[in-house]
């Protein structure tokens, strides 16, 4: 199955830009994020079709997945 | 003078003579505006050893140069004291309409000097301005006072307005606008309750004048096309800076239970997700705002509204209280914001209670008969009421958790998650060795806006450490701050991650002088310097012991989350202090030399 994922913020200095994905079924989004040779502590904030989840959140073909660092902190 | 309202108001409260004279371009070139302006007012006209709620005590409010103009969150306004609550500098940053109210009314700071003898407000529309009794007000909570304000001289009057919480002095007591924003640390509405002064009600309508108005349009809207082209705009918006909640749990930086922990069993209720779903109503944003942050809420177990809670709050009178329903700590919010006390602080002093309490240092009789636990709703409420009138409990925890665990004794004061008296906010620094430092560092207290670096500290290796890491903490302490300078807010740049470079046009068009961000962070370094300062002047045997962070970030690991067993050692607190004040030029006790001082222009303030 397919699915899009792009990086915001500071993760694209480990995977940048926006681009589909083939994955298997049952994949998480950890495993991606895995994958893509991300660090997983950077990930601040995981959109899939812009709505929160947490990185265990089982993708689904379509998913549109934003992965989103914090820089700044407030 | 372009980009500036071109006057300095001095209201002097004990004889009630109301003076103007006109912003000094000198002053302008050295200190540009907002935080700079307020550092400097303090340090030459605040006699040594005043008493922070006495006369001799100064309030000093002051927009910048971009304030009120067409920039993206052009709305920031500085309110820089003595602090009640450390005895040292404090200075808290307002959002809202005010600061942008002020430049129309042609007021760069507003000086509140001496103490009335009875309740007044501070009523400001262009130039007629006022002193008028108050007593109509005293006594009553912010919210209503804004609303009742706003009512009676309109609503494009600006309000800043205190609660009981300022008017009984207690030491963390806030000054509040726009019904939720607050100039929230240090106790800057404690110095206005000292003061008598419940309110300032602004308008104003005149022009700012700017040096370039068509490279001011390019440079205003460069600026805001760079934030609406943000990916990060979209997920900003929706969640604000509530965005970090869940990272912050995950990574150990959520303060747990007075931070004995940086991870909470309960925070998936707290989350930014869980709050938008079940609580935002809608988005709130200041003055020129392209991303508005601000969450309006509505808590239906109450039947209450609130605008928050924001991060820190959840963080304090959240997890850190042991309280896991997002309806139950907006509730808690909207308590502080109405009785006007700092919701930072006030977590931080409430979990110092309970802890203590549960650890057999307080007794009923010092709880005044209230049984305390982490995660009990209705006892936090009654004890912010109780804290906000000095009553019970509260008047212990009024003064702030350094000076409760100083009377109490007994061991508390390992309890106190303070430094130089100011609570910690709300990041938990287990082993977090770069934002150890910015909190022990940082010149209010341990606060974060300064410097924040747990993305950093996790980037480069949270154990670290190493010179760069200090390196990163001075550079932000000096770039960072310069928004509160200039008068617009940071979170642009922060969170949306637009690029820096575009301000300097804008400040160039607006002022007409050209300064770069290496130069301006020169400036920041001589503010930095000077509240250094201050800090030696006021306090005997201020040096690096004040320096040192909450004993429990390095003697107590965290016995569960993903920082379980994990603390910095001693040794490696004070290298980090040790590296610092060698970066900084300072002194092995932490004092800028002299060489350093010369060098940031400041020996003739000194002299």
């Amino acid at each position: 199955m397919k699915i899009s994922i792009k990086t915001i913020g500071l993760l694209k200095e480990y995977h940048p830009g926006e681009h589909d994905l083939t994955i298997a079924p049952g994949v998480s989004v950890q495993q991606v994020i895995s994958t893509l040779n991300i660090p997983t502590q950077l990930v601040a904030m995981v959109l899939v079709n812009n709505s929160q989840q947490t990185k265990s959140y089982i993708l689904m073909d379509g998913d549109q997945v934003q992965l989103i660092a914090v820089q700044g902190g407030g | 003078m372009n980009g500036y309202g071109g006057s300095i108001l001095r209201i002097n409260l004990s004889t009630g003579k109301i003076a103007k004279s006109s912003t000094s371009p000198k002053l302008a070139e050295d200190f540009i505006g907002g935080r700079g302006f307020g550092a400097y007012f303090l340090f030459t006209e605040v006699p040594a050893r005043a008493d922070p709620l006495g006369p001799d005590n100064k309030l000093i409010i002051s927009s910048g140069p971009i304030s009120g103009l067409m920039i993206p969150g052009a709305g920031k306004c500085d309110f820089t004291t003595k602090s009640p609550l450390t005895g040292g500098y404090a200075s808290s940053s307002l959002g809202g309409m005010f600061s942008a109210e002020m430049k129309y009314a042609g007021i760069d700071s507003i000086i509140l000097e001496g103490v009335s003898p009875n309740p007044v407000y501070l009523y400001i529309d262009n130039d007629k301005i006022e002193l008028r009794d108050a007593s109509e007000y005293w006594g009553k909570g912010c919210i209503s006072v804004e609303q009742s304000m706003k009512a009676k001289f309109g609503e494009e009057f600006q309000i800043a307005v205190i609660g009981p919480g300022g008017e009984n002095l207690v030491s963390y007591a806030c000054i509040n606008h726009d019904f939720g924003r607050e100039a929230g640390r240090g106790g800057v509405g404690t110095v206005m309750g000292a003061k008598r002064i419940k309110a300032i009600a602004l308008r104003g309508s005149k022009r700012i004048p700017v040096a370039d108005l068509e490279a001011y349009r390019q440079a205003g809207k460069a600026l805001f096309k760079a934030c609406k082209d943000s990916d990060g705009l979209k997920p900003w918006q929706t969640y604000g800076t509530t965005i970090v909640t869940s990272w912050c749990d995950e990574v150990g930086a959520l303060p747990t239970r007075n931070f004995s922990a940086g991870s909470f069993e309960g925070g998936s209720k707290i989350y930014g997700q869980a709050m938008r779903d079940e609580i935002v109503i809608t988005d709130k944003g200041c003055f020129g705002c392209p991303s508005p942050c601000g969450k309006y809420s509505h808590m239906r177990r109450y039947n209450t509204r609130v605008e928050g809670p924001e991060y820190e709050t959840i963080g304090m009178l959240g997890s850190n209280l042991g309280i896991s329903e997002i309806q139950d700590v907006a509730q808690a919010n909207l308590l502080c914001d109405d009785l006007g006390i700092d919701t930072i602080s006030t977590g931080g002093c409430i979990s110092w209670a309970i802890e203590c309490y549960q650890k057999g240092i307080l007794s009923k009789e010092d709880t005044g008969g209230l049984e305390l636990s982490f995660g009990d709703a209705q006892m936090v409420f009654e004890i912010i009421d109780q804290i906000a009138h000095r009553k019970a409990l509260g008047a212990l925890l009024a003064d702030g958790s350094k000076q409760a665990s100083k009377k109490i004794g007994k061991g508390s004061e390992r309890y106190a998650i303070q430094v130089k008296g100011m609570e910690q906010s709300a990041y938990a620094t287990h082993n977090a060795t770069a934002m150890l430092l910015a909190y022990m560092t940082c010149d209010v207290g341990a606060h974060h806006n300064r410097s924040w670096a747990i993305t950093y500290d996790l980037q480069v290796g949270r154990e670290l450490v190493v010179p760069e890491k200090v390196a990163r903490i001075i550079w932000l302490q000096d770039f960072r701050p310069m928004f509160d300078v200039l008068g617009a807010c940071r979170l642009q740049w922060v969170e949306l991650g637009i690029d820096r470079d575009l301000y300097v046009p804008a400040l160039e068009a607006i002022t007409g002088i050209h300064r770069t961000w290496k130069d301006l962070e020169e400036v920041g370094a001589r503010i930095w310097n000077l509240n250094r300062l201050f800090w030696f002047r006021e306090i005997d045997g201020f040096g690096r012991e004040w320096d040192l962070p909450a004993e429990r970030f390095y003697t107590e690991p965290p016995t569960t989350g993903v920082t379980a067993g994990q603390i910095t050692k001693l040794e490696d607190v004070h290298k980090l202090l040790d590296m610092y004040y060698e970066q900084r030029g300072w002194d092995i006790n932490g004092k800028p030399t002299p060489e350093t001082l010369a060098k940031l222009s400041l020996t003739s303030i000194m002299n």
